[in-house]
């Protein structure tokens, strides 16, 4: 009941007028870079945080909060709308609402979207309520030794599984913890790697760091490969208010919950986040329908576009469960929050409910606030995100350019952090060229150092015993599950190649029946 | 409008694919030796008496440990033809060749933008980095870029440094203005 009047005090704090229009703000900003290809929520976060040092660190985290979740939502529009040949067939889940938009029923797709994201969103949001508390209470018992553990399970996870290739994930994780070394050692005041340059005796900044990767290798990167010619996008018919038939309404609401409930407890667990809860709310759609419906997978199933963004949006909820009680973030976007909280000296970790529950609640409320906000302008204003998506690339990515500079520059205020983020940006161009991972990167550099200075006090404590590190009864715990998580996802991923083959084996049918009805 | 449309969809980035291996190893052989000098350099980090079983040195030695054996299982793969898969996104074009110029092109304006910055102030150089990467990047006509990059300049530097109190340095031009300082 503690928990409770906490949340509604959150409530009273997110509910002032300001924070309301902060909220909004975030949202909307949100909403539009999820929109944007190339631009994310990760970015949107790194880019602004050296510009908004001005605000109150509750409205800061409110603002941050809304891009968080508006970003999840304006991703759905992009990939029902957006019409790019070829290319979306490799992510099975954002195939069957680009399928149904060009068949006509884009509408429909994007309202079961978005309400899906909505009822997902929610009731995610009231589990984070629930057990989050629980967790951190859990969490403060836990001692230097186990937070090695459950920073090695999230260091494996987002390096190794997230991305295509696994030496290619740890490569990037790797380069992202060494970056982190440079600097000042915060126990013996040592400099190490800075080869006698000041400059680098500070440290490179995490921020530029991440703009960089986020912003100037993404924007060089497409800039090497640029699809030229008008954004096509594909146009949605009629009133928002009947885009949803009742067949639909019948269809979706079953999918919305099995996401919900598959999307959450796989955020909250490091298991490579909203991708693998993504596919695996696909997979069991795909399972669970029956006769024509089934064969309609791969052609545009409404289940296939209800379950997937449902488990999307519980995920990036589950996902704030270790970020607020354990400290540890498993995707970029939560390592950017993370960033976020440390810039305001607000350390995320079990006691943060205890030293900054006004702040903490305050959050939580205004993700539902943000959520409901979220519903009400996906569905009447899609019209404007479309406007937004149809904004000529070569404008967009010279936009990202200035905005990345600019929030380089912010940083210290010297043109040398602008310089650091080119040669770091076009490292970012060559990791996607050859097919490294960024995430895992950015994860490895935010909690590289948390790591290390955990790991020395396990070590100091034990005098030196490295075995001390796996020998209490919880990091051993934690090392078998990693073992599980790492047998299950595996498995997973074969799954997940033989579904994609299948469904784009079925595809071609599927795309000549189009090509007369879709202009 | 009609030809890209009937693109076999099917078409995936292989074909890009073929040309780089070098590239990759060079990236690989890289990232070992960025692990090589981590053990150099790390072996050069003073240990003060005050630290204690785990000094400065050890989390470095582990990083670069990992990099040196990574790096060298990419090596091996790639010699064993195991090519990394470049990544994909909406406004990539799999079937296109690298575009070396226009990356170039970009590089350069960045570079010209932080060397403008102090000189001229921050509204001038980001107007030319924005002018001169839609430039690049192949939008016209040239006068409606030079339009937006000023536009936008502007209205930043108004938004973030006279507005918002960022220390965006306005430049001598409009050093005057007082809407464009914070």
């Amino acid at each position: 009941m503690d928990n409770f009047m906490a949340l509604l005090e959150g409530f009273s704090v997110a509910m002032q007028p300001m924070y309301l229009l902060y909220a909004l703000g975030g949202v909307l900003v949100g909403t539009a870079v999820g929109v944007l290809p190339g631009i994310g929520p990760a970015m949107t976060v790194a880019l602004l945080m050296p510009i908004t040092y001005s605000l109150d660190p509750t409205a800061a985290i409110i603002v941050f909060a809304g891009i968080y979740y508006g970003g999840m939502y304006g991703g759905s529009t992009t990939s029902i709308l957006l019409n790019t040949p070829g290319e979306s067939a490799s992510i099975v889940t954002a195939l069957e609402g680009n399928k149904m938009a060009k068949a006509g029923r884009g509408a429909a797709a994007l309202a079961t979207a978005a309400i899906g994201s909505f009822i997902a969103g929610t009731v995610a949001t009231v589990l984070l309520s629930f057990v989050a508390p629980y967790v951190a209470e859990f969490a403060v018992q836990i001692g230097p030794t186990e937070y090695v553990a459950l920073m090695i399970v999230a260091f494996l996870t987002v390096g190794a599984l997230l991305g295509a290739s696994v030496l290619r994930g740890l490569a990037s994780l790797a380069l992202g913890l060494f970056i982190a070394l440079i600097g000042v050692d915060a126990l013996t005041a040592q400099q190490r790697y800075t080869f006698g340059n000041p400059f680098l005796a500070d440290g490179i900044d995490v921020v530029l760091v991440a703009v960089a990767l986020f912003a100037v290798g993404e924007a060089l990167y497409v800039a090497s490969r640029l699809r030229h010619g008008p954004v096509k996008v594909i146009p949605v018919a009629g009133r928002w208010t009947n885009w949803m038939r009742k067949e639909d309404w019948k269809r979706s609401w079953k999918p919305w919950l099995r996401g919900t409930f598959i999307g959450f407890p796989v955020g909250t667990i490091p298991a490579g986040g909203a991708d693998v809860a993504t596919f695996l709310s696909y997979a069991s759609e795909r399972k669970l329908a029956k006769g024509e419906r089934k064969k309609q997978f791969g052609k545009g199933a409404i289940e296939g576009v209800a379950g997937p963004e449902s488990a999307n949006n519980a995920a990036a909820a589950g996902v704030l469960v270790p970020l607020l009680t354990l400290g540890i973030p498993t995707t970029a976007t939560a390592a950017m929050m993370l960033v976020a909280f440390q810039r305001y000296n607000i350390q995320p970790g079990p006691l943060l409910f205890e030293v900054e529950g006004a702040l903490v609640w305050a959050l939580i409320a205004s993700l539902y606030v943000g959520n409901l906000m979220l519903l009400v302008l996906n569905l009447p204003l899609v019209g404007i995100w479309v406007k937004i998506l149809q904004i000529p690339r070569p404008y967009l990515y010279s936009g990202i350019m200035v905005f990345a500079a600019m929030g380089a520059f912010s940083v210290n205020f010297t043109p040398v952090d602008v310089f650091v983020l080119l040669v770091i940006g076009v490292l970012g161009f060559f990791m996607r060229r050859y097919g490294y991972p960024i995430a895992p990167m950015v994860v490895g550099l935010i909690l590289g150092p948390i790591f290390e200075d955990q790991l020395r006090r396990s070590l100091a404590i034990s005098q030196g015993d490295p075995t001390a590190l796996v020998s209490t009864p919880i990091a051993a715990t934690i090392y078998a599950v990693l073992i599980v998580i790492f047998a299950l996802s595996f498995w997973l991923k074969k799954r997940q190649k033989a579904m994609e083959s299948e469904v784009a084996d079925e595809t071609p049918v599927a795309t000549v029946e189009l090509k007369e009805g879709g202009k | 409008m009609s030809s890209s449309i009937n693109e076999a969809p099917g078409g995936s980035g292989t074909k890009a694919a073929t040309a780089r291996p070098l590239g990759e190893l060079v990236f690989a052989g890289m990232i070992v030796g960025v692990g090589v000098v981590g053990f150099i350099a790390g072996a050069q980090i003073p240990i003060p008496p005050s630290a204690g079983v785990v000094g400065p040195r050890v989390f470095p030695f582990i990083v670069s440990g990992i990099m040196v054996a990574i790096g060298i299982g990419l090596v091996i793969q790639l010699l064993r033809g195991h090519t990394g898969a470049a990544e994909e996104g909406e406004d990539i074009d799999p079937n296109v060749k690298t575009d070396w110029l226009t990356v170039g092109k970009l590089v350069g304006f960045l570079a010209i933008h932080i060397a403008l910055i102090v000189p001229l102030g921050w509204p001038v150089a980001a107007a030319v980095l924005f002018f001169g990467a839609a430039w690049s990047l192949g939008a016209k006509p040239w006068w409606r870029n030079a339009i937006i990059a000023v536009v936008l300049a502007l209205i930043l530097q108004f938004v973030f440094a006279g507005l918002l109190g960022v220390s965006l340095p306005a430049g001598f031009l409009l050093e005057g203005v007082e809407i464009f300082n914070g």
